[in-house]
């Protein structure tokens, strides 16, 4: 996790920092049980290549989700928060790959409360040159310096 | 109200197309359209979501250090924004997955005989309030709307569903709203 | 067997007698009905609080075999061992000539019922490491007697358990 970032510090067009991460087949495994997921496409591999015609088992959307989410929410720091939070499946990942995840700041608003600024974010999930798995915004409230 | 106007509309529009095109969308889908189809309560519970973060590799002190949990305004370690949608995923019986492994006979499935082809849209994600230890979750998800599109690869039909988490206190903690692509 | 040829290094027969791990955890009842339906046992017990209070109980019960599981914690993914198994943590023997891991076997005597809520202790000591001859190879044995106390001081089960470990 970063230090904290301060609203008056963000500015528009802004990038957060990349998060970077090549998934393995361990980690896949321990996200199926955490998330409590039987699907065989994450994790059986004659399945995915044979039955359902994938290269390899696949990167569970939830995680990209989460590693997504978790590089916007390394960013706000203990004293901001993530309001909201939109993404669209758009490709697949498979482990092994290196995968990024990103995002530029949009927008700077006050909030109601004083003590807190709220700004949106682009984010996104690329691999490869810069193919996008997975497009979306956020919302996140900051702290102010006061 | 708003469902009636649709209705009515769905079925002017097939008056007036000189049944070249049938409907994506059976009646007994349309009638679905506001309805809740699933309800569901779980615990939140300190290890698990701790594992879930884990498994993200997400060290976020915040869900780990109590005590740093409470020096940021927390009263406790906090969960994981998109941890919520886990907590009431309940027990599951293996006789009752799917050969895929995914679990079988939904209460939310809509029946789309001519779009059988299914694929996860996006979702878009409200956080209200923070999830602690010991909080009790309950999930419902309703279905917002079902509509027939037109894309670059064809006709498809558009499912959105809405789910709101509420705590203990009847506290919204998150909402969600999802969607999911048919194709014929 | 000369030392040169042993399997098992100094540091390792010096933890003999020794606490080697101590951990505790929540008994939780969606964890152990989990447990019990993917090893398919669909025992009411575990299951059907009214049934459970019908036979003795106060409350569903834990199944027996989830035992080890309650104190297990979080694994951070980045400590893990080539092989996928936890690694560090008080346990972690010094055996570098035999990294291949398997379960060798359990005795486990339990004592009370054990329910959701409970809070439960789990204390290892090393009782023996031996060296084996087996129809394989030369395998390291490593005994475990592990207590498991709950939130009230009471003992509800003890267990002793071995692994082998394998060049």
């Amino acid at each position: 996790m970063a230090d904290q970032t301060y609203f008056e510090d963000v500015s528009v067009g802004d990038s957060i920092p990349t998060l970077a991460v090549t998934v393995d087949p361990t980690q896949m495994f321990f996200f199926s049980a955490a998330t409590y997921n039987g699907h065989r496409i994450h994790y059986d591999k004659t399945w995915a290549t044979e039955v359902e015609g994938y290269p390899d088992i696949l990167v569970h959307g939830p995680l990209q989700a989460a590693l997504l989410a978790r590089a916007v929410t390394d960013w706000v720091g203990a004293d901001g928060r993530l309001v909201s939070y939109a993404i669209q499946n758009r490709a697949s990942a498979f482990p092994g790959e290196e995968l990024r995840f990103v995002g530029t700041v949009t927008a700077k608003h006050d909030a109601d409360d004083g003590g807190h600024g709220l700004v949106d974010l682009e984010i996104h999930g690329e691999k490869g040159e810069a193919e996008v798995l997975m497009p979306g915004t956020a919302t996140v409230s900051l702290p102010k310096r006061g | 109200m708003k469902n009636e106007r649709r209705l009515l509309k769905n079925s002017t529009d097939q008056r007036m197309r000189v049944s070249t095109e049938e409907s994506l969308i059976p009646p007994q889908a349309s009638k679905l359209i506001g309805t809740e189809q699933a309800r569901a309560t779980g615990i939140v519970e300190k290890k698990q979501f701790q594992r879930w973060a884990a498994a993200v590799k997400d060290r976020n002190p915040l869900y780990f250090d109590a005590g740093f949990a409470r020096a940021h305004g927390y009263r406790d370690v906090v969960a994981p924004p998109l941890y919520v949608q886990y907590v009431t995923l309940g027990v599951t019986d293996q006789a009752t997955l799917r050969p895929d492994g995914t679990p079988g006979g939904q209460s939310g499935d809509i029946p789309l005989p001519h779009a059988p082809r299914r694929m996860a849209g996006g979702e878009t994600w409200q956080f209200h309030a923070p999830l602690y230890d010991g909080d009790v979750i309950t999930a419902t998800r309703r279905v917002d709307d079902i509509t027939e599109k037109h894309g670059r690869s064809g006709r498809f039909v558009l499912v959105t569903w809405l789910a709101e988490y509420r705590n203990q206190d009847d506290v919204i903690v998150a909402e969600a709203r999802s969607s999911m692509i048919a194709r014929p | 067997m000369t030392a040169e040829t042993s399997l098992i290094p100094d540091e390792a027969k010096a933890m003999i007698g020794s606490e080697a791990g101590r951990a505790s955890g929540r008994v939780v009842k969606q964890e152990f009905q989990r447990w019990a339906a993917a090893v398919k046992d669909r025992n009411p017990l575990y299951f059907d609080a009214d049934f459970a209070r019908a036979h003795g109980y106060r409350d569903v019960v834990m199944p027996p075999m989830y035992l080890s599981h309650v104190t297990h914690g979080v694994a951070d993914l980045d400590t893990l061992r080539p092989d996928g198994i936890p690694g560090g943590g008080g346990g972690d023997l010094p055996l570098p000539h035999t990294p291949r891991r398997m379960a060798g076997g359990e005795n486990i005597t339990w004592h009370h019922p054990v329910y959701d809520g409970d809070e439960l202790t789990s204390v290892r000591v090393i009782e023996k490491i031996e060296e084996k001859h087996g129809r394989s190879g030369d395998f390291v044995l490593v005994t475990s007697r592990t207590s498991y106390v709950n939130q009230d001081g009471v003992t509800v089960a003890e267990a002793v358990g071995s692994m082998i470990a394998r060049p």
